[in-house]
């Protein structure tokens, strides 16, 4: 690992003060365990980092019906996961946090640092796109929100600005909505996303979206628009499982080929929709 | 950089380079080669230590990091002479052979049952499949955590 400056700060404002001082060669600590292993893998070599860590306020983990669920930028996926108002209200979210690595990467990974992340197979990445999360942004011109349909860019891109630091994810709350998340992997545990699914259903509405089959996490509109309305059966699950094919692009790699991309994809949304029946 | 942390119940004040893992200082600075770095990545859970009372993998976090927190390493489990549970049960049913993934091992299964005092077969299985082990064959290391957590109840 290169040497660099480490800057522990204590404040969003002293944050966004270092990062500001010298936005290029800044990178943001959280959990570590995709920025750490990338810095020893020499892919990475900032001047400074600022870690986050000692701001307090990120740690705060919050629901109300009305204001919906807060998960701070610094809160562990684990202690997310088993979130009495998470397992309550959005199961699909800690099923998908409880599949991200081990039991010691949860403790210390974060939602925020896996979606700024931007990897295509991010476990939380498609749960928060069904469950339409806005990421809350602390930059130079004060708050702003940025809906995470608009934040994946492309393969470890987002939209935050080099001086952005995410204070936390929100996800609104909506009655009578079912979730299901999906995850296909070479491995049962500790192990990345081959294929990853996530659906929804509220009313005759469905959403949904899979991870590992383009450069970000996709939302599937034509499959979601196709079922608006419709009753599942036999004939309808198949003719909306033939549209997934036109809404990804996915690739070969270490951990599979494209066609059976295609093919997992299928699978995880129909066990999704199962799941929702 | 200067950091202030507890290490197996002493506190500590130390100097240490930012870009140096917390595994390499551990083994490197205070002699605690109890943690092992095996992969590097995250991926063997022959690093954990707990963090906070919690299992994490050092060789994924920077030494200074541990700054105002406690760290347990598998040196500072007993008290005195007397082992923890874990490690007699570990002892007691033969649950290693060349001893790599042990700490790891032990650690993980403490942080496990201070969550989960009386957990199922699965349960520990899952809590333990972060640690690789190439000689056990995993059999006796999941009886043991069953004896510990039996024991401690
Ligand atoms: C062994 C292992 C297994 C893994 N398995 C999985 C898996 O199954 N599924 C999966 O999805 N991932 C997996 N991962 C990847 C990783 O654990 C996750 O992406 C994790 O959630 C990242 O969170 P973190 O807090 O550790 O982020 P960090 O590593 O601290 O940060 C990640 C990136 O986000 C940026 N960032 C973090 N916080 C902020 C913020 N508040 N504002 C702006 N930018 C920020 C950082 O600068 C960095 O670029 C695995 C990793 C390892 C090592
Ligand atoms: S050395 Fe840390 S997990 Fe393998
Ligand atoms: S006892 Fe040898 S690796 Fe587990």
């Amino acid at each position: 690992m290169k040497s660099f400056e480490y800057f522990k700060v204590k404040t969003v404002a002293e944050a966004i003060d270092r990062l500001k001082e010298n936005p290029d060669g800044s990178h943001i600590l959280n959990g570590g365990t995709d920025l750490v292993l990338r810095m020893k893998e020499n892919h990475l070599h900032p001047d400074r980092i600022i870690d986050i860590r000692g701001i307090e306020a990120l740690s705060e983990i919050s629901f109300s019906k009305e204001e919906g669920l807060f998960v701070g930028a610094c809160v562990p996926l684990g202690e997310m996961a088993h979130h009495k108002s998470v397992m309550e209200h959005y199961s699909m979210l800690a099923d998908a946090a409880e599949l991200v690595g081990s039991g010691q990467i949860r403790n210390v990974a974060t939602m925020t640092g896996n979606l700024c992340n931007a990897s295509p197979l991010a476990d939380t990445a498609t749960p928060a796109l069904v469950l339409k999360a806005i990421m809350i942004v602390e930059g130079l011109d004060g708050e702003k929100e940025i809906p995470v349909n608009e934040f994946f860019k492309g393969v470890r891109r987002t939209a935050l600005e080099k001086t952005d630091l995410v204070i936390g994810v929100r996800i609104p709350f909506e009655e009578g909505l079912q979730g299901s998340f999906q995850k296909a992997s070479r491995r049962k545990d500790v192990d990345l996303s081959t294929v990853c699914a996530s659906g929804v259903k509220i009313g005759d509405e469905y959403r949904f979206a899979l991870g590992a089959v383009a450069p970000t996490p996709v939302r599937l509109p034509q499959v979601e628009n196709f079922l608006r309305g419709k009753e599942i059966n036999r004939e309808t699950m198949k003719q909306a499982l033939e549209l997934i094919e036109n809404e990804i692009s996915p690739i070969d790699d270490v951990r599979s080929t494209k066609e059976f991309r295609i093919h997992l994809a299928k699978t995880l949304v129909q066990r999704c929709l199962e799941q929702m029946a | 950089m200067k950091i202030k942390f507890t290490l197996n119940q002493e506190m500590i004040e130390h100097e240490v380079v930012p870009n140096k893992t917390l595994v390499k200082m551990l083994r490197e600075d205070f002699d605690l080669t109890g943690a092992k770095e095996g992969c590097g990545g995250g991926e063997c859970g022959a690093c954990t230590i707990l963090f906070n009372g919690k299992p994490v993998t050092s060789c994924l976090m920077l030494a200074v990091q541990a700054d105002g927190q406690e760290i347990t390493t598998i040196e500072g489990l007993s008290q005195g002479n007397e082992l923890d549970e874990l490690q007699k049960t570990f002892i007691s049913t033969g649950a290693l052979q060349c001893g790599y993934c042990t700490p790891g091992m032990i650690l993980t299964a403490k942080g496990l049952l201070a969550e989960n005092p009386d957990p199922t077969r699965e349960e520990i299985k899952t809590a333990l499949s972060g640690n690789l082990c190439r000689c056990t064959g995993y059999k006796r290391i999941i009886e043991a955590v069953e004896q510990a957590a039996k024991q401690y109840r």
